[in-house]
């Protein structure tokens, strides 16, 4: 068997370029699961993921990081979770490992090749984000943590708050270079 | 390079910063600060273009966006725009200008003998004449109508420019930063409110940078930026000059044009413009009035201007659009312009009023008339003097006419508002339904004093911030006076003998506006069509008010009684590349690629879209001469041995819950409660209607878990479907799902080796035997070594076939590795096109089948339609008219002579009828090139076609002018038992 062998290749290459006052860098090692919660099984949903992960589950629009900074819950809908774990050369163990340990608390798909994720750093950042995000996401307003779902030139986007002046992007992987060039094209148009 | 020779003391300009510009090719010289406009005018340019109809000599005639004369092209080659109003185009250095509508040159306009055609070519000329012979009119009058008249001309060239959108959001949108405008906005600033300011002039102040007002005891302007500065240091309040509110939409959103980069030579690769959409809770309407002329005689030769702007031009600019000039004003407005050019040096010949009153004041060295109206006017390409109705004749080489001020009540009509008549103001104010969450202040509200513009504006602002929930801060109106206006009510001169020019860019005259009434156009909207009265670039700014004074009048009416129209978006002309953005090009829309894409263009595919996707559509061998080799290649090695497609992009959902199971049922015609674990069954969805909506298989991985495939084209759609379903229709089910579309890289491997080629890389624990994993089975595998994979038994080409998907982030090496896997195989890549053709000779139904007329028993597929349980669209599935006796059928149609080619879209007639609508019998949906069989194939649908094998029918096409005969045979041309695929 061991004449065949796959090799995972990062959406769009491991990308990372450095703008000046803003930075893009796709995050390639980072597993996303998604979260069902079943009928009637918030509460013990909630026990299962504090229990689990040390994290309490967010309000929807809300995300919670865990302590050590590895796991993230995105709270996407009322029955909805996103899990974001970072540093996962191979994000199929991670889905599995986590799929294992909720069991039929929550139902669980993995998510990680759905999504090309983007990390987008800077100053500058809101700036670029003003031209292709059509939420406020003045500080005031979109706080750190916050995430919400939109729409950035037509590519469905989930968008979350992660630091002052940085924000995670999740897009679909296959229109990753549309999104790249939507965001590039965006970074070039302010500077 | 002319002298500046208009030029005056004072103004805003930056004397210090001058400008080069080229206007029709002469080198002339501005400032800073200049717009277009006020540098031609400094350099003694009246005449400045063209009229729309009769080509008559039209100078400047504003100082604002309401411009409807001075209509230019900016720049040249790729860049050039046409129709540029010179009035708001901002002077930078090395512009170049020219006129336009004018065939020879613009002071010797060979079209200008139009203008001795003017009795012929009265308002609707063009419904009256060119009648016959009827041939004419499309190929010789209409041609030699639309090259005489219009304005500019594009440069039939791409337009190298870049533009993007943008969206902004606050709590309060004030739209005009004049006076009203900067004292809302520091009233809200200060108050903590998130606050957009925005205006369309490069400076803020409004009408301050025009007057000589004085605000808090300094010069209006210079409050003007103090306040500005203000603003600008509060985090909370963002100043947007050069931005062009021109649309109100619903919710408190707003459309606006930032002109980023007009104001230079170059964008240097950033963008020109920004349509941005703003986002607010609360609006401010502050965008102040415009002034409306007088009609008379010949009142439009360059040098005649609107009162207000030839004191812009010399307050704000420094320039005197005429060394001797006259006033004519019906109120007391006007007198500010001669008191202005007196006290900056320039002589003002008369002041003529059509009031019979006491003179508000005295103009030095000026005549005073009162009472009395200009009838005529002199001077072709530039005024040189008027008549007055006494006979009287007074030189002067530019009248500053003011007929009052109308408020920019534009955006209050955006939804539908209708303004209201103020007889106060003499003009209509805003009324009706405001959109939402818009105040108006200041003079767009008919408050025209400075002092009680200001304050109405902080007032209102005071007020939303209240409402916002917030506390608003004190803040002291800005002690200021109110100028005295004491109009009259006069529009137009009665009796003059000359046309009288209403709007200036159509050539709309009195009498056209008399004739359209006697002609039966009497209401305003009937009116403006007939006449085009305020169309064009303008929109009527400074016309419409005339017009319906003066059609009141014709009616007996009042205005009021009249009515008037109203606006709709855009306020000024936006550029079509800025609603364009950034979309253009490769990039005009997002694209999708498949997993295996990098493979793919590296082993020569051809691609075609389907749906946002980029699909390979077959992969040419060099030695190929044509696509049809390539694709009959690739049918042929597929059916002989084994090929691969990506076929990632067909939709995949995943649906998980305890219910999950019940739901599909209800979703589905066909059952799906008891589908077993690890099997896969084919599914076909109904709209509401009965009618097909799709299909595609569902495999159940799990007791509670299924992932279901849509067809590429629906994937969105049919996961709406099911979630609209899941969360309106049953939301007691505990159903989840979600997409995984993008997850799974799929590839089908399909062909008598398709097993052969997947047990070398399937681990060796899992069965791939026949038996072990038979046709329609399911399940979670690894593959070289441990990578996750899913695998599916399921064939759309007719073959022994599999689908197997890897986590998308190995689908480029996947293909390779099949690739290396199948070359003892003889293994190739094949494309759409030969899918397409293997599952028409297997006659799968597909797109083109499923096309929302048809149903089931249309399809064939009725027994896949349950009778035992309830599912969407089985109530209205079973109407009579769905399930007619002689309903279509899909069936397979092959060429009586083997060497024609069926045509899709054709119709079929029986043998022996005639070929028409009554007698159509159905429609080829799918035809193909069988390199199995050898001939052309099809599959359509006609009526019986079940009952009908071996009937020989025509194959009609109209619209090519081909026909065939064709025997109707089983849509499954290929393996009909099915045997291949079972393995």
């Amino acid at each position: 068997m061991g004449e065949f062998n796959l090799k995972p290749e990062p959406f769009l290459g491991g990308y990372e370029r450095d703008f000046g006052s803003i930075s893009i860098k796709e995050l390639n090692q980072q597993a996303v699961v998604s979260f069902a919660i079943p009928n009637g099984g918030e509460t013990k949903a909630k026990k299962t993921l504090e229990k689990l992960f040390g994290v309490s589950c967010p309000k929807v629009g809300e995300s919670e990081l865990s302590k050590d900074g590895s796991l993230r819950l995105m709270r996407l809908g009322p029955d909805q979770l996103f899990c974001l774990i970072s540093d996962q050369p191979d994000t199929h163990a991670a889905y599995r490992d986590i799929d294992q340990k909720l069991s039929q608390d929550i139902y669980t798909t993995d998510q990680s090749d759905v999504w090309v994720c983007l990390e987008v750093s800077g100053p500058q950042t809101l700036k670029a984000m003003e031209r292709i995000c059509p939420i406020d996401l003045h500080p005031d307003h979109f706080k750190i943590n916050s995430v919400a779902q939109t729409t950035m030139e037509h590519l469905g986007t989930i968008i979350l708050r992660s630091a002052k002046n940085t924000y995670v992007l999740l897009s679909a992987s296959s229109s990753a270079n549309s999104f790249l060039h939507t965001l590039e094209t965006s970074i070039k148009n302010i500077q | 390079m002319t002298k500046q020779s208009h030029r005056i003391q004072g103004g805003l300009i930056d004397r210090g910063n001058p400008l080069d510009f080229r206007f029709n090719g002469n080198p002339m010289q501005g400032f800073k600060g200049d717009t277009l406009a006020s540098a031609l005018l400094a350099n003694g340019q009246k005449l400045v273009g063209r009229s729309f109809k009769y080509h008559r000599p039209r100078g400047i005639f504003s100082a604002g966006p309401e411009e409807p004369n001075a209509l230019v092209q900016l720049r040249s080659g790729a860049h050039q725009e046409p129709n540029t109003r010179a009035t708001v185009a901002e002077l930078f250095d090395g512009l170049t200008a020219t006129s336009q509508n004018h065939r020879g040159s613009l002071e010797f306009d060979l079209m200008s003998i139009i203008d001795l055609a003017a009795p012929f070519l009265s308002n609707g000329f063009y419904y009256k004449t060119f009648m016959w012979p009827k041939a004419f009119w499309e190929k010789i009058y209409e041609p030699i109508i639309r090259r005489s008249a219009g304005l500019g001309r594009l440069s039939m060239e791409a337009d190298p420019d870049i533009y993007d959108k943008g969206f902004l959001h606050c709590d309060l949108m004030i739209i005009g930063a004049g006076p009203a405008g900067l004292a809302a906005a520091l009233a809200a600033g200060r108050s903590g409110t998130r606050v957009i300011l925005a205006d369309e002039d490069f400076v803020v102040g409004g009408r301050l940078n025009s007057e000589s007002f004085m605000i808090d005891g300094i010069i209006g302007s210079y409050w003007a930026q103090q306040a500005l500065a203000e603003l600008q240091s509060m985090d909370n309040v963002r100043v947007m000059t050069r931005t062009t509110v021109y649309g109100a939409y619903d919710h408190s959103v707003f459309g606006a044009l930032e002109r980023c980069t007009d104001h230079q030579k170059t964008s240097r690769g950033k963008p020109r413009q920004v349509l941005w959409r703003i986002y607010s809770k609360r609006s401010l309407l502050t965008s102040g009035a415009t002034e409306r002329p007088i009609a008379f005689g010949n009142n439009d030769r360059p040098g005649i201007m609107l009162a207000g702007a030839v004191r812009s031009y010399a307050n704000r600019f420094g320039v005197t659009p005429g060394k001797q000039v006259a006033v004519f004003t019906n109120n007391d407005d006007g007198w500010r312009t001669a008191l202005d050019l007196v006290e900056k040096g320039v002589n003002v010949t008369a002041v003529i009023d059509t009031r019979s009153k006491t003179a508000p004041t005295a103009i030095a060295g000026a005549e005073i008339i009162m009472g009395e109206e200009i009838i005529d006017t002199a001077g072709r390409k530039g005024l040189r003097s008027l008549t007055l109705k006494s006979g009287k004749v007074i030189k002067a080489d530019c009248l500053a006419v003011s007929g009052g001020w109308n408020p920019n009540v534009h955006l209050t009509c955006h939804q539908r508002g209708k303004p209201e008549w103020n007889s106060d103001v003499l003009a209509f104010v805003p009324g009706g339904t405001l959109p939402t969450g818009m105040k108006i202040a200041g003079a767009a509200n008919g408050t025209l004093g400075l002092f009680s513009g200001m304050k109405s504006a902080v007032q209102e602002a005071q007020k939303i911030v209240q409402e916002l929930g917030q506390k608003p801060v004190c803040y002291d109106i800005p002690s200021s006076e109110d100028e005295p206006q004491n109009g009259a009510a006069i529009w137009h001169v009665e009796n003059s003998k000359k046309r009288a020019w209403v709007d200036l860019q159509n050539d709309v005259t009195v009498k056209d506006i008399q004739l359209s009434h006697q002609e039966g156009f009497r209401s305003v909207e009937h009116l403006k069509r007939y006449t085009t009265l305020g169309m064009g670039t303008d929109q009527g700014k400074t016309s419409n008010i005339a017009g319906l004074a003066i059609i009141a009048e014709c009616s007996g009416k009042t205005i009021q009684e009249m009515g008037t129209t109203i606006f709709r978006p855009p306020y000024t002309p936006i550029p079509i590349g800025a609603l364009a953005g950034r979309a253009r090009g490769k990039d005009f829309r997002p694209y999708r690629l498949t997993p295996s894409h990098k493979w793919a263009v590296e082993n020569r595919a051809t691609f075609v879209e389907t749906g946002n996707w980029l699909r390979a559509q077959w992969f040419a061998h060099p030695s190929e001469k044509s696509w049809r080799d390539s694709v009959d290649r690739e049918v042929k090695m597929t059916r002989a041995s084994v090929g691969i497609c990506d076929v990632t992009t067909l939709g995949k959902i995943d649906i998980q819950g305890k219910d999950a199971a019940e739901f599909l049922n209800h979703i589905y015609t066909n059952a799906f409660l008891k589908l077993p674990i690890g099997k896969v069954r084919y599914g076909l969805m109904l709209r509401e209607d009965g009618v097909a909506y799709d299909d595609g298989t569902t495999a159940r991985l799990g007791e509670n878990h299924f992932v279901m495939t849509t067809t590429t084209t629906n994937a969105v759609l049919v996961f709406r479907r099911l979630e609209f379903a899941r969360q309106c229709l049953w939301p007691g089910l505990d159903v989840h799902m979600i997409s995984i579309t993008d997850a799974w890289a799929q590839f089908a491997v399909a062909g008598p080796n398709s097993r052969k080629l997947l047990s070398k890389i399937v681990d060796t624990r899992f069965d791939m035997s026949n038996e072990g994993f038979p046709f329609m089975s399911c399940g979670e595998v690894t593959i070289c070594g441990g990578t996750p994979a899913r695998l599916f038994r399921i064939s759309f080409s007719g073959e022994m076939a599999y689908e197997i998907a890897v986590p998308a982030k190995y689908g480029n090496s996947m293909m390779g590795v099949l690739m290396k896997a199948g070359q003892e195989f003889d293994v190739i890549p094949y494309g759409t096109e030969a899918l397409g053709v293997m599952r028409i000779e297997k006659g799968h139904a597909a797109g083109n089948e499923l096309n929302g007329q048809t149903t089931a028993l249309n399809l064939g597929l009725g027994g896949f339609v349950s009778k035992k349980k309830d599912f969407i669209g089985k109530t209205l599935s079973q109407r009579p008219e769905l399930n007619r006796d002689d309903a279509i059928r899909l069936v397979g149609f092959k060429p009586v002579k083997s060497d024609q080619t069926l045509l899709a879209g054709s119709h079929f007639i029986t043998k022996g009828q005639e070929a028409n609508m009554d007698n159509d019998q159905g429609w080829m949906s799918s035809v193909a090139y069988s390199p199995t069989l050898g001939h052309s194939i099809g599959i359509g649908f006609i009526k019986k076609g079940h009952l009908r094998m071996g009937e020989i029918i025509r194959v009609v096409n109209p619209a090519r002018g081909v026909e065939v005969e064709a025997e109707i045979v089983s849509p499954h041309f290929y393996d009909p038992e099915g045997g291949l695929q079972r393995g």
